[in-house]
């Protein structure tokens, strides 16, 4: 075996020096007792593991994964095993603070005033009654991984008036739209990996590669029965490693996409004829203009039945859909959108590709032809009793390829792969990780209805949110679009300012690009509120800070939602409820929504209809509709004040899925496991056969275009921030075509292309992972995190030894780091994982260590995907030495 | 009876969650890692990969270290399991020198992860189970085996990657995991007979 990698701790210090905190003595009431709560992981975004957190004398002294649980059965990730130096943290807020010096950044000392709670309650009410009675719409909430567990959240902001609830993690993973679209499930779509056989990926992690429990079993399981697993990456990543890595130069995914969809379509292999004819609108008849052909009558979308030689409307009894071909249909010279499509790829060639992903392009003919043969296209296999279609192979893309100018259509590009092998909602396919019931409903033209980001947003003018809504009617959550906003209210015909930042769960500054825009907006804003658990960057620009528990000390009750990387094995056959019980709390903080109840309380928004109350009654979780918690109107009586057990009771009774057992049943077992056939968790089910069109010809997406081209008109205004608003349009036409990111045209200075990964030690902002030092300890020598990742034969070229320190710049901002040469990275991409470096003077200074990827992207809307509006997450570097140090 | 682990490495993702959950469950300070993951790089580009090593006391049939030390701290129970009486042991660190697996560490001192002056209560808690001037290493968490508990980095393992039991039982998982796939022993030239056994390596 090689050597092993090992690394100095040349770059970090993995204790933080200067801490000196004196904890309080453990309750005395507590001595002699031992036992053992109820709890979920809050260690990562998805919050899914359940836990035992086992006390002693009123100390955690181990937390353990549930062995009875899904989805984790007892196991857990690092960080997961990691989270009580979470709650033991001295580097908390630890009681309500308020500014005494107006002056505001990062490293400037806010004199921090330690008041009574009441009093900093006094103040933040004070100022959002005026923010009320002002215009309600000044007050933004900006919410984060940080904080997953409030309730009451979006309801207050609601109830308040504003729109304005913002999230501060999505404009780095942008994977939405196409599935919402295609799937018409939220959030995206992923392998199936009880049945899966051949799997092929783009820019995504299945689990190994940040750890995530299940996901990594049900990874480990499918490798062990023989499933082939492809990765396309500009790394090697732990997937890759098990599987065959195909190298391809960062930001060019979208071009080996549309070559293989090419391949598939003109290159004589076999596709889903029935699937293409009766489960997708490819046959529609698509006139000059590039929209449906409408039956004059009814108004209906058109085929061409190629047996009666005439047009009819697409509900009427074919008996033979033509897929392709020409027409004349009532004077109109019309095509199908499968021939539209298949000729717009016929320039997308394998050679083509290869010069701008550099996959040779035998590679990319080999990929496409295995993954159409292991389809299996025509087989079937029966769940519990119903015949499914059998596609046991899926392409699956995130945010690798989908954070680019054009990464949409990248999206859609591979959608267009997955529906041409018919293995959409079917056993081994590409399956939505949403709610698992009657999803596939169709529209009136007969495709299916869209849900989430593929329903447009309304536009409005003036606008009405301050994050771009209006001008990217499918976007995901946009901080950056509010924040160039708060900068520049004309150029986005503002009519009103935000005049309250509510900050919760959210890291806008660390957790994004350009960070000291965010400060700049921060500042601008008169009253900043940030509850908080510890001195980050948005809460060192407050100026009152509520110190919120830590993940461990707040009770929840939640549904167990589809997890993002893979879906099958434990997931199939159950719907699951968890409790966590809460580990008494360390200091005088309060749980989120205690604080966000005397909020709206104390703002007259708590009761009453339209209230928080009313609000939380007939709200629904946009991933699990009606598989997660529903109250129902009227359940919770909206005028009085109710505890968070009464609520968290009431939720686990009327749970849909559930049978009328409360918060006492559940406190027993730690969670509710309802049994459910397995056949349920294909949507397919729900229904079959030729009952719904999937989108193949993107019509929709057309039809926001044009709609927003001609109200942009209407009100006379060009689309903002944008240069030359064509950029914009040429991503709404209805067939992906290639479409060159904001990179690719670069200063040839700039020779490499930056990557980024998420790590077993920090995937997300939740439970402050970057500032744990049992993790510290791990990433600081861990030789393949935290550090600037280069291809030994680049460095050698460009001179660059292992241990050199390096500075890394884009055309939008620097950053600097140790560099490291590695086999394991595409020669033109230079790595930079995890979220490490950025901090406050008054962060845990583990926090300021490390390369900060994120100062090297840009929020300029010009580089933005016009869709998604997610930003470029691989802008183009150089690198170089600093002269002097090593 | 003889305990031992089986460690599929084809399995193993290096994700350390054995590591934390070590330090987790035997209270060990800032530098002490009883158990560990070794990273590799294999290959050159294109056809690299990273491989994974999970490492701790081999809790060999044959320890060297048991027969260097000098006060009998280091013993061997009837169920293979090497253990370190921390009554006996002064410190000495011939055993550190004499294991070939670096499964034993010196602990000279007992740090506190957020720093010198600040005690965790967990940290409180734990430490006292810890004998400063000792040798630490892997017990394969014997103080959980009595309870039918299996070791932690097993069962906080999320790739089912390791497989602990009797290795005389012929029925036992890992004796049968072992005769299935062949496990192989790190440097087995050195007649130590390890009790952990790694499978697709």
């Amino acid at each position: 075996m090689a050597k092993a990698k090992t690394r100095k701790h040349d770059q970090a210090d993995p204790m933080p020096p200067g801490a000196d905190y004196q904890w309080p003595a453990a309750d005395p009431a507590q001595r002699g007792r031992t036992r053992t709560l109820f709890g979920i992981c809050g260690q990562c975004m998805q919050g899914d593991c359940a836990t035992l957190i086992h006390m002693q004398d009123g100390v955690v002294t181990r937390v353990e994964g549930n062995p009875a649980a899904s989805p984790n059965y007892g196991s857990l990730c690092p960080r997961g095993a990691s989270q009580l130096m979470n709650l033991y943290n001295p580097y908390r807020v630890k009681t309500p603070l308020v500014r005494t010096n107006p002056e505001k950044g990062l490293d400037v000392d806010p004199g921090w005033k330690e008041v009574s709670w009441d009093e900093a309650m006094a103040l933040v009410i004070e100022k959002l009654n005026q923010v009320r009675t002002k215009d309600p719409r000044g007050l933004l909430v900006m919410e984060g991984f940080g904080n997953r567990d409030s309730l009451l959240r979006d309801h207050f902001a609601h109830a308040f008036g504003t729109p304005n609830v913002v999230g501060s993690h999505a404009p780095l993973c942008s994977i939405h739209y196409a599935s919402n679209l295609v799937h018409a499930g939220c959030p995206e779509q992923v392998a199936e990996m009880d049945y899966c056989e051949y799997l092929l990926t783009f820019g995504r992690s299945l689990g190994p590669n940040f750890a995530t429990t299940g996901a990594i079993r049900r990874f480990t399981k499918a490798m062990d029965r023989g499933m082939k697993l492809v990765v396309i990456d500009p790394r090697c990543s732990v997937e890759a490693s098990k599987g065959e890595w195909i190298p391809i130069r960062p930001g060019s995914d979208y071009a080996c996409l549309l070559a293989m969809a090419g391949t598939m379509l003109n290159e004589g292999l076999p596709f889903d004829e029935w699937f293409m004819k009766h489960r997708t609108n490819a046959p529609y008849l698509i006139n000059p203009a590039g929209d449906y052909h409408r039956d004059p009558l009814t108004g209906k979308p058109m085929m061409w039945d190629a047996a009666a030689g005439c047009a009819r409307a697409f509900d009427a009894e074919f008996a033979d859909i033509a897929l392709t071909g020409a027409y004349t249909v009532d004077g109109v010279a019309c095509r199908t959108g499968f021939d539209l499509i298949r000729e717009e790829f016929r320039q997308y060639t394998p050679e083509w590709a290869e010069g701008i992903c550099t996959v040779p392009a035998a590679t990319i003919r080999r990929i496409a032809g295995e993954f159409v043969k292991h389809a299996k296209i025509g087989s079937t296999i029966q769940i519990d009793g119903f015949t499914f279609p059998f596609r046991p192979a899926s392409v699956n893309t995130h945010r690798g390829i989908t954070n680019h100018r054009g990464g949409t259509y990248a999206e859609l590009t591979a959608k267009l792969m997955n529906m041409l092998v018919g293995n959409i909602e079917v056993p081994g396919g590409c399956v939505g990780d949403s709610m698992r019931g009657p999803l596939l409903e169709p529209d009136d033209d007969g495709v299916l209805r869209p849900q989430f980001r593929a329903q447009a947003f309304p536009f409005k003018f003036p606008p009405d949110t301050i994050d771009g809504n209006e001008f990217y009617p499918h976007k995901n959550a946009t901080p950056h679009l509010a924040v160039q906003a708060m900068l520049d209210p004309a150029r986005y015909h503002l009519d009103y300012s935000i005049e309250v930042w509510l900050n919760l769960g959210a890291n806008a500054i660390r957790k994004n690009a350009q960070p000291e825009k965010y400060v700049e907006a921060m500042r601008n804003v008169p009253f900043v509120v940030s509850v908080a658990y510890h001195m980050d960057e948005p809460t060192i620009m407050a100026d009152v800070v509520l110190p919120e528990h830590a993940n461990m000390e707040r009770d929840i009750v939640s549904v167990l939602v589809p997890p993002h990387q893979t879906t099958g094995g434990e997931l199939y056959g159950a719907d699951t409820v968890r409790v966590r019980q809460a580990v008494p709390a360390l200091f005088n903080t309060r749980h989120c929504d205690d604080i966000l109840t005397d909020i709206a309380e104390g703002t007259g928004v708590l009761y009453g209809p339209g209230g928080v109350y009313d609000r939380l009654n007939r709200s629904m979780n946009d991933l699990v509709l009606t598989d997660g918690f529903y109250l129902g109107e009227g359940t919770l009586d909206v005028d009085r004040r109710h505890t968070r057990e009464e609520i968290q009771d009431q939720l686990l009774k009327t749970w849909p899925r559930g049978d009328g057992k409360g918060l006492a049943e559940i406190n027993q077992e730690g969670f509710f496991r309802q049994p459910r056939s397995r056949k349920e968790f294909f949507t397919y089910y729900f229904s079959p056969g030729d009952g719904v069109r999937h989108p193949f010809y993107f019509e929709r997406l057309k039809k926001t275009g044009d709609s927003l081209r001609a109200q942009l008109r209407e009100v006379g205004i060009a689309y903002p921030g944008i240069a030359d608003e064509e950029t914009v349009w040429e991503q709404y036409r209805p067939i992906p075509h290639w479409i060159e990111n904001s990179e690719i045209q670069a200063p040839p200075e700039y020779d490499l292309w930056v990557v980024n990964w998420k790590s077993p030690y920090h995937p997300h902002d939740s439970g402050n992972p970057e500032g744990n030092p049992w993790l510290a300890e791990l990433y600081a020598q861990d030789p393949f995190d935290f550090a600037v990742f280069m291809n030994a034969a680049t460095a050698a070229k460009k001179g660059l030894k292992d241990g050199d320190r390096v500075t890394v710049e884009s055309r939008y901002g620097r950053t600097s780091g140790a560099l490291r040469v590695t086999e394991l990275l595409h020669p033109d991409a230079l790595g930079i994982p995890g979220n490490y470096g950025l901090g406050t003077l008054q962060s845990n200074p583990l926090i300021r260590q490390g390369t900060f990827y994120n100062s090297l992207l840009s929020i300029d809307d010009n580089t933005l995907d016009a869709i998604s509006a997610g930003q470029e997450i691989s802008p183009r570097v150089r690198v170089y030495r600093q002269e002097g140090a090593r | 009876m003889r305990y031992g682990m089986a460690i599929d490495l084809k399995k193993c993702v290096g994700c350390n969650a054995c590591t934390v959950a070590c330090r987790m469950e035997n209270g060990t300070p800032p530098g002490i890692l009883l158990c560990q993951v070794e990273k590799y790089e294999v290959g050159t580009y294109p056809a690299a990969r990273m491989d994974f090593l999970p490492r701790a006391c081999m809790h060999c049939a044959e320890p060297p270290c048991l027969e260097v030390c000098p006060t009998g701290a280091t013993y061997q129970r009837e169920d293979g399991l090497v253990l370190v009486d921390p009554r006996k042991c002064m410190g000495c660190r011939y055993c550190v020198l004499a294991c070939p697996y670096e499964a034993r560490h010196p602990l000279r001192r007992i740090e506190n992860y957020y720093g010198p002056g600040t005690v965790t209560p967990w940290e409180e808690k734990k430490h006292k189970t810890l004998t400063k001037g000792t040798v630490q290493k892997c017990t394969f968490c014997a103080h959980r085996l009595g309870d039918g508990r299996q070791p932690a980095c097993v069962e906080v393992c999320p790739a089912n990657a390791r497989c602990f039991g009797d290795l005389d039982d012929p029925e036992s998982d890992v004796s049968r995991v072992v005769a299935r796939q062949g496990g192989s022993v790190l440097k087995a030239e050195l007649g130590t007979c390890p009790s952990v056994y790694y499978l697709n390596s």
